[in-house]
C-alpha cells in the first residue's frame, strides 16, 4: 500500500515459461476459446445478478489473467472496466504462497490502494490450473455493486477525504477454500452492505467465475498447459506488434493537452488533467507529469490502476479496432502517472468519486492530444455527467430503494471524422443498458415527465455533436436526492476546430417558489412533488462548423437538433421557408456570402 | 386427404416440399426478387407438372399452402419499406434514437449509426400520460394530434407508429389517437403499440412497433397479391403464413402485426429440425444451417424450438415479438479469407452470390471458404455443384491461396487448410457462445446439419464440442420449407400486468386471460377451427424485484379454450412464487429466499398440431458397407490422402460409410471426418457417429 506497491504492480512482466511453439492459427483459435469462456462466465453473471446494474445495465466484466498477471483475455464489459482488471489480481498473486492459493478458491478484491479502481467495483476471481498444479490462467469477473457499506448508501459520499468513509476496502479476500464456500467470510461481507440483492450478486459472481474456470480448465486439458501459455505469448506478442505498427505510422512529436474538471466536490476550481503524448517511431509515451497536485482537493483522486486503464480505453478507442485486447497493449505504451497527485494519489484517498472525474478527463486529454495525429479515429470515450440524480427513499415496509438515475438520456455523443455524433452516448458505453420509464415507475414512487434532446445542446461541427437531453423526474413521495455538478464551465471538448459541448445544468424543485439551480453538490430532502431537471452535456463537434455541408445543417433544422438561429450564426447557413411547413431550402448564394463575412470577422474558426 | 405444400423464399432460391399423405417431394427454383409471388408460382407450376396434372386440379387439390417469407426482412436489409412517423408521449421523443445506449460495438467509435427508420422530424409527440396503474394523469390533447398528422402528410408519411406511454395498461390514448390519425390521413397504415407488443418496456415495445409500421405496407401488399395470384390458379383455403415464433397463422392475423413474420424461415428450419429429431429419437438438438453467407444455430430442447422475446436485434432493430432464436455467424461458403495484421480471418464479409467464390467463375477475386474446400479436394471440379446448375472453376483458386501464403510464410494448400481451420473454430465458439449462460452443454445434445454447407462441417464441430452423433437429413437442402409443413397453427401473445406475487388480482388476470382467450378463439375460428380443438397454453412471466428479465412457465394447459378456473388456483396460496422459485432453479441454479417474485405478465400460447410430414426412424435393413467407385486427393484434417467419394444415387437405406469418405448429395455434400462413419437409415438420411 504505497507508491512502490504501484510500481510494483504496474512493472512489465515476462512472457509464461514454455519451450512449446504454436502456429500463429492455433493460438487464434485457443484465444478465441479462453474469449468464450469470458463470455460464459459475462453471460452467467447477467442471468443470476439480482440488481439491475449487473443485469440490466450491464456493468460487469470478464476477463482472464495468466500467471505472471497479465490480460490474456477480454470479454462484455466496458474498456474503462477491462484495462483495470490486472493489478488487483497481481497483487492477489504476489500473496499466493502467504493465502495459500489453491484449485477450487475464490477470491475477491476491490481495494483502491491495492490494485483496483473504485470501492464498488468487486473483482471476484478464480485461479485455473493444469493436471499437474501448475497454476495457468485466473478467471476474473468484476461488477459494480449498489453499495460498500461507507456512510452514504451507493458508495458515494461528497465529502469523504478518506476511503474508510466509503466503506469496507478488501486487498485479497478468500470466498472459497478448495471449493469450500467461508460462510463467515461471506456472511462479514453480507453484513456490509445494505443492498438485499448484495448476497444474490457476490453468489452470481462466485457462480460465473467457477463457470469461467471450468472452460478455462477444459481448454487446457485439450491444448495442453504449454500449447496454451504459448498461444498467450503469442497473442500478447502479436498484438503488441500491431498497436506498435499503427503508432509508427502516426507522425512524431509530442501532443500535449489541458482538461479540467470544474471543480472538486467541496468547490476548488479547475481542477486539472495535463497530458503529453509523444511519438517515437513505434513508442507512445503518455506523461500525465503536470496534472493537479493541491492535496486539500475533495473527491477528485483517481485510483493508480483505473489512470493506466483511462489511459489504455482512449489509446484504443485510436487505433483499428479489430487489434486483440490483452496485455500487449500495456507493453507498446509507457503510461507515466506522477505521484502524489490526483492520478496516483498517496494511499487512504477516497476514490469513488474519482473514476467519474478526473478519471474520464484522463480519457479527453488523451483524446484532445493525439487528434493531432489520428483525427479519423478521435472521439472520446467519456462520460462527463458528474453523478446522475440518483434518488432514495424507503417504502412502507423502512426497506430502502433506489432509483439510480441511469435513465435513457443523451450525453457526450461526439462526433468522429465523418460521422456526426448519435445515439446516446460513446461507443464505449454500448454494452450498458439505460433504464426505462415503465420499468422504473412500476417500482418506485417516480415520474419521468421528459428526456428530449434539447437543440442546439450539442456541439456544432463540420460533423456535430448529438445534443444532449434534459431529463426532467418528478418524485411521489419525500426521497433524499444526491449530485455533483461538473462539465458546466469546462464541457466535453469538440476537436479539431469543433465546437465544444454544450454544459451540463440540473434543477431541483423545479416550477416551485424554492427551485433552485445545484452549482457544485448536493444531498437534499424533496418534499413529494418535487420536480428535477439534468440538463445532459451533448457531444463536442469535430471540424469548423463553416465547413458543415449546408443540406446537413438543413436537415439539423428539420430534425430540431439545431435551431435555424444557431444554422445562421453557427454553420453560416441561410435557408428559406419554414419548419412548420416543412419546406426548408439552402440559400447557397446568400450561405456562401454569409460564410465569407464570418470567415473574414474570424466569428466562427475557419478551416 | 390432398397436397400440403410448404414454401420457403431465400435470397437465391425459392425452396418447396410438397406433401402428399406422408410423401414428401421437394423442389427448388430461382427467388424473383423483383415479385416473389412470381417465383413461388413458377414452382407450384413445376410441381403440377411432377404430378401430372393441370395447375387449377392441382391447386384445387391443396388442402394448405404454408409459406415463409424474408419479404420482412429484406425490407430492413434494404431500408425500403414504407415512409414511417412515430407519434409517442410527449417527453419520449427520442428513445427509439437512443435505443438505451445500446450500440454494436464498444471499440469502433467509426460504428455508424442504423439508418432511421423514423428520423426525428417524423418523430411527433403529443401531451398526454397514463401511469403504471392505469390512471390518467395527463389527459390526451386531441388537437394536438391533429397537429402531429398535418406535419405527418406533410412529409408524405404512408404509415405511423403510435406508441404511448404504458398503453399496454390502458390503451385509451393510444386507440384514441389512432381513431383521429385515421380520420385525418385516410389510407396510411397504423400499427398501435399496445397491439403490437403490450408489454414495457417503452424502447422495446416502441421500436417493434416502428419496425412493424415500417415493413406492414410491403408485407401486407406481398401477402395479398400472391393471394390473388393463387385463387386465380385455383386455390380455394386460407394461406398460412409462417411466424418467428414457429407457429403459422393465417394471413389475416399476420396483417394484423406484420412484423411477425421477420426470420420465418430459419424459424421454419428450426421447428423442421425439432419435429425430424423427436422423430428419431433425439429430442435435443444443435442445429446448424450453413449457406452462402451465414452460419445459423438454433436450439432444440426437449423436443421444441422454443421462442424468446428478449433483447432480440434484429438488422440494428430491436423487435421484441416471440422469435425462435436463431444465432448467425457471418460464415458460410462465400465467407472471404483474408490476412489482417499478420493474423488470417475468414468472413464475415462474404463474397454473397454475385460474384461469389472464385471457383464460380463469375468475377470473384478474393479467396472463399467454398474456394478453400476445392483446393483441399472436399469438393470437386469434376463433379455438379448446386444441384447439377454449374461446375466448378479451379482457375486462380490455387494464386489466390499463394499470396495468403506468402504473407502467413507458408504454401496454398497451407493457407487453405487454415482456413477451413479457422471457419470451423469460428463456428464453434459461436456455438459455445449460444449455449452460453443457459446451463447447457453441448455434449449432450446431437447435431442436426443442414443448408448446403452445414454437412460440409457438421463432424468437425462435433468433435470439437464433444457431441458424438450428427444427424444430416436428405431433404436438408430445402429443410426451411420442409419445416413450415410441421409448424403448428399458433398464436403466441401476451399482457403485461407487473404486481409483487403476493398481492395478485384475480380480476386483472382473469380478464387479461380472457381477453387473449378471445382473440385466439376469433382467429381460430377464421381459420375454421373450433375452440374445443385449440390447445391452450396459460402462462406467467415473473422475476425477482431488481431482474430485467423475466422467466416464462406454465401457470396450466388445457385442452380447449375458455376454461379459467386454474387462475383462483394461483392467486391463493403461493403457487406462482412456488412455480417461478422452480424455474429459478433450473434456469440459474439458486433461489432467493426469503424474497417475493412479481409477475410481470401472462402469455397465451395457443395451438392446434397440423398433419406433418412422416418421419421414418430406424435401421431395418441390413447393415452393408458402401463400396466406393471412386476416390480423389483430398485433405479432411489430417494431411491429403485418396479419399472415397460416393454419389448419392449409389447409396441405399443400411449402407455404411467409414471415413474419409465424401458423399456428394444433389445440392450438398456430406463429409465423413477420419474417426466418424456415417449410415444411411430407413429414411435416407445419414446418421453420423463417432467410431472411436
Amino acid at each position: 500500500m504505497s507508491f512502490e506497491l504501484n510500481e510494483k504492480l504496474a512493472a512489465r512482466r515476462p512472457p509464461l515459461p514454455t519451450a512449446a511453439t504454436v502456429d500463429p492459427v492455433t493460438a487464434s483459435i485457443i484465444r478465441g476459446a479462453l474469449e468464450t469462456a469470458c463470455f460464459e462466465s459475462c453471460e452467467h453473471l447477467a442471468r443470476a445478478a439480482s440488481s439491475a446494474i449487473i443485469n440490466q445495465s450491464n456493468e460487469r466484466n470478464a476477463s482472464l489473467i495468466d500467471a505472471h498477471g497479465r490480460l490474456a483475455a477480454v470479454a462484455i464489459g466496458t474498456p474503462h472496466l477491462t484495462f483495470v482488471s490486472q493489478l488487483p489480481i497481481r497483487y492477489g498473486l504476489m500473496m499466493l504462497e502467504e493465502f495459500d492459493w489453491g484449485p477450487g478458491d475464490v477470491f475477491v478484491g476491490n481495494d483502491p490502494d491495492h490494485g483496483g479502481g473504485h470501492l464498488p467495483d468487486y473483482l471476484v476471481y478464480a485461479p485455473a490450473y493444469d493436471d499437474s498444479g501448475e497454476l495457468i490462467l485466473i478467471q476474473v469477473l468484476q461488477a459494480h455493486q449498489g453499495d460498500t457499506g461507507g456512510k452514504d448508501p451507493g458508495g458515494f459520499t461528497l465529502e469523504a477525504t478518506d476511503i474508510f468513509t466509503e466503506g469496507l476496502a478488501i486487498p485479497c479476500l478468500k470466498l472459497l477454500h478448495r471449493g469450500e464456500k467461508r460462510r463467515d467470510v461471506i456472511k462479514l461481507l453480507e453484513r456490509n452492505n445494505r443492498f438485499p440483492s448484495f448476497a444474490g450478486d457476490l453468489a452470481a459472481m462466485i457462480s460465473g467465475v467457477q463457470r469461467g474456470v471450468t472452460m478455462v480448465e477444459q481448454a487446457i486439458r485439450k491444448w495442453g498447459p504449454n500449447v496454451i501459455k504459448a498461444a498467450i505469448n503469442h497473442n500478447i506478442e502479436h498484438t503488441e506488434r500491431c498497436l506498435r505498427a499503427e503508432i509508427a505510422e502516426w507522425r512524431d512529436g509530442t501532443y500535449e493537452a489541458d482538461v479540467f474538471v470544474d471543480h472538486d466536490t467541496q468547490g476548488l476550481k479547475d481542477v486539472k488533467v495535463h497530458v503529453a503524448c509523444t511519438v517515437k517511431g513505434d513508442q507512445l509515451t503518455v506523461d500525465l507529469t503536470g496534472s493537479d497536485d493541491r492535496p486539500e482537493l475533495v473527491g477528485v483522486w483517481n485510483t493508480f490502476g483505473n489512470t493506466r486503464s483511462y489511459v489504455m480505453t482512449q489509446v484504443t478507442a485510436s487505433v483499428d479496432p479489430s487489434i486483440v485486447k490483452n496485455e500487449g497493449l500495456f507493453n507498446a505504451v509507457d503510461i507515466i502517472v506522477p505521484r502524489n497527485t490526483i492520478l496516483q494519489p498517496p494511499p487512504n484517498k477516497p476514490a469513488a468519486l474519482g473514476s467519474f472525474h478526473p478519471a474520464v478527463e484522463i480519457i479527453e486529454a488523451v483524446c484532445v492530444a493525439l487528434a493531432a495525429v489520428v483525427p479519423a479515429r478521435s472521439c472520446p470515450q467519456v462520460y462527463k455527467i458528474g453523478m446522475p440524480n440518483a434518488v432514495i427513499g424507503q417504502d412502507e415496509k423502512g426497506r430502502m430503494w433506489l432509483d439510480q438515475g441511469v435513465d435513457a438520456r443523451s450525453m457526450d455523443s461526439s462526433a468522429v471524422q465523418g460521422i456526426d455524433g448519435w445515439g446516446s452516448s460513446c461507443v464505449g458505453l454500448g454494452n450498458l443498458l439505460l433504464a426505462q420509464a415503465e420499468d422504473a415507475e412500476s417500482r418506485f414512487p417516480v415520474i419521468n415527465l421528459s428526456r428530449e434532446m434539447t437543440t442546439d445542446a450539442g456541439g456544432a461541427g463540420q460533423w456535430r455533436g448529438q445534443p444532449g437531453s434534459l431529463n426532467v423526474k418528478k418524485v411521489l413521495q419525500p426521497t433524499s436526492a444526491m449530485a455533483w455538478m461538473v462539465s458546466a464551465e469546462h464541457p466535453l471538448r469538440g476537436l479539431r476546430g469543433g465546437d465544444d459541448a454544450g454544459p451540463y445544468s440540473n434543477r431541483f424543485e423545479v416550477g416551485t417558489e424554492r427551485e433552485y439551480k445545484v452549482g457544485l453538490s448536493v444531498y437534499a430532502r424533496l418534499p413529494a412533488g418535487a420536480v428535477i431537471a439534468y440538463q445532459h452535456g451533448g457531444g463536442g463537434g469535430f471540424g469548423p462548423p463553416l465547413l458543415r455541408d449546408p443540406e446537413a445543417v438543413k436537415n439539423d433544422v428539420l430534425d430540431e437538433k439545431v435551431s435555424l438561429a444557431a444554422a445562421r450564426d453557427k454553420y453560416g447557413v441561410v435557408l428559406t421557408g419554414t419548419l412548420e411547413n416543412y419546406d426548408l431550402e439552402v440559400d447557397f448564394a446568400a450561405t456562401e456570402a454569409l460564410r465569407h463575412a464570418m470567415r473574414a470577422a474570424g466569428t466562427s474558426q475557419a478551416a | 386427404m390432398g397436397f400440403r405444400i410448404g414454401i420457403d423464399i431465400g435470397g437465391t432460391f425459392t425452396d418447396f416440399a410438397l406433401l402428399e399423405s406422408s410423401e414428401v417431394v421437394l423442389h427448388k427454383n430461382l427467388s424473383t426478387p423483383e415479385d416473389r409471388s412470381i417465383g413461388v408460382m413458377r414452382g407450384l407450376e413445376q410441381l403440377a407438372r411432377m404430378q401430372d396434372v393441370p395447375l387449377g386440379d392441382f391447386l384445387g387439390k391443396c388442402d394448405a399452402i404454408v409459406h415463409a417469407t424474408t419479404i420482412a426482412d429484406n425490407t430492413l436489409i434494404e431500408m425500403n419499406g414504407a415512409v414511417t412517423g412515430l407519434i409517442t408521449t410527449e417527453g419520449f421523443r427520442d428513445e427509439i434514437e437512443y435505443r438505451r445506449g445500446f450500440k454494436e460495438s464498444i471499440w469502433d467509435v467509426r460504428l455508424p449509426p442504423p439508418q432511421e427508420i423514423t428520423p426525428r422530424r417524423r418523430r411527433l409527440t403529443v401531451p398526454e400520460r397514463i401511469l403504471f396503474d392505469g390512471s390518467v394523469y395527463t389527459p390526451l390533447d386531441e388537437n394536438a394530434v391533429r397537429e402531429c398528422c398535418r406535419r405527418l402528410k406533410k412529409q408524405g408519411v404512408e404509415s405511423v407508429a403510435i406508441s404511448l406511454i404504458f398503453s399496454f395498461v390502458n390503451p385509451a390514448h393510444e386507440t384514441r389517437v389512432a381513431e383521429i390519425v385515421a380520420q385525418e390521413m385516410p389510407g396510411a397504415h397504423l400499427s398501435l403499440s399496445h397491439r403490437v407488443l403490450p408489454r414495457a418496456p417503452e424502447y422495446e415495445r416502441t421500436s417493434t412497433t416502428v419496425v412493424d409500421a415500417y415493413v406492414a405496407p410491403r408485407v401486407t401488399s406481398y401477402l395479398e397479391r400472391l393471394v390473388d395470384r393463387l385463387k386465380r390458379a385455383g386455390y380455394r383455403n386460407r394461406l398460412l403464413v409462417m411466424q418467428a415464433s414457429g407457429g403459422v397463422m393465417t394471413k389475416e392475423y399476420i396483417e394484423g402485426s406484420p412484423v411477425r413474420v421477420l426470420a420465418s424461415g430459419p424459424a421454419g428450419g428450426a421447428v423442421g429440425s425439432a419435429h425430424v429429431g423427436v422423430a428419431k429419437g433425439y429430442p435435443n438438438l444443435l442445429c446448424v444451417d450453413m449457406g452462402g453467407t451465414s452460419y445459423d444455430i438454433s436450439l432444440v430442447m426437449n423436443g421444441a424450438a422454443p421462442a424468446e422475446t428478449g433483447w432480440n436485434m434484429h438488422h440494428r432493430y430491436l423487435v421484441g415479438v416471440p422469435m425462435v432464436k436463431v444465432e448467425t455467424l457471418g460464415a458460410g461458403g462465400g465467407s472471404i479469407c483474408r490476412v489482417n495484421n499478420g493474423a488470417l480471418t475468414v468472413g464475415p464479409a462474404s463474397a454473397g452470390a454475385e460474384p461469389g467464390p472464385i471457383c464460380y467463375g463469375r468475377g470473384g477475386s478474393e479467396p472463399t471458404v467454398t474456394d478453400a474446400l476445392l483446393m483441399l479436394g472436399i469438393l470437386s471440379a469434376d463433379s455438379p455443384f448446386a444441384g447439377g446448375s454449374f461446375s466448378l472453376k479451379p482457375e486462380g483458386v490455387e494464386a489466390a491461396f499463394r499470396r495468403i501464403g506468402a504473407e502467413m510464410g507458408y504454401g496454398p494448400e497451407q493457407a487453405a487448410f487454415d482456413s477451413w481451420r479457422i471457419v470451423n473454430a469460428n463456428m464453434t465458439q459461436a456455438v459455445r457462445r449460444t449455449t452460453a449462460g443457459k446451463g447447457i452443454d453441448p455434449k449432450d445434445m446431437v447435431m442436426l446439419a443442414f443448408g448446403g454447407n452445414g454437412p460440409v462441417f457438421a463432424a468437425v464441430q462435433a468433435e470439437d464440442l464433444g457431441i458424438e452423433r450428427v444427424l444430416v437429413p436428405k431433404a436438408s437442402p430445402a429443410f426451411s420449407a420442409l419445416g413450415t409443413l410441421a409448424a403448428r397453427l399458433s398464436i403466441d401473445e401476451e399482457r403485461s400486468y407487473i404486481a409483487p406475487a403476493d398481492t395478485l388480482d384475480t380480476g386483472r388476470l382473469r380478464s387479461l386471460w380472457s381477453e387473449l382467450d378471445r382473440r385466439a378463439r376469433g382467429f381460430f375460428a377464421d381459420a375454421g377451427i373450433s375452440p374445443e380443438k385449440v390447445t391452450a397454453q396459460y402462462q406467467m412471466k415473473m422475476r425477482y424485484p431488481g431482474q430485467n428479465w423475466s422467466l416464462t412457465f406454465d401457470a396450466a394447459i388445457n385442452s380447449g379454450l375458455g376454461d379459467l378456473a386454474f387462475v383462483d388456483e394461483i392467486v391463493t396460496g403461493s403457487r406462482a412464487a412456488e412455480s417461478f422459485n422452480q424455474r429459478h432453479m433450473e434456469e440459474y441454479g439458486h433461489i432467493r429466499e426469503g424474497e417475493t417474485p412479481e409477475v410481470t405478465g401472462v402469455r397465451l400460447v395457443a395451438y392446434v398440431e397440423m398433419p406433418a410430414p412422416a418421419v421414418r426412424r430406424g435401421f431395418s435393413a441390413p447393415k452393408v458397407a458402401a463400396r466406393a467407385t471412386r476416390t480423389r486427393r483430398a485433405n479432411l484434417g489430417r494431411g491429403f490422402e485418396e479419399t472415397a467419394v460416393f454419389r448419392s444415387s449409389e447409396l441405399r437405406p443400411g449402407h455404411e460409410i467409414v471415413g474419409p469418405a465424401i458423399i456428394e448429395e444433389t445440392f450438398t455434400t456430406i463429409v465423413i471426418y477420419p474417426g466418424w462413419r456415417a449410415h444411411v437409415d430407413d429414411a435416407g438420411d445419414y446418421e453420423l457417429t463417432r467410431t472411436g
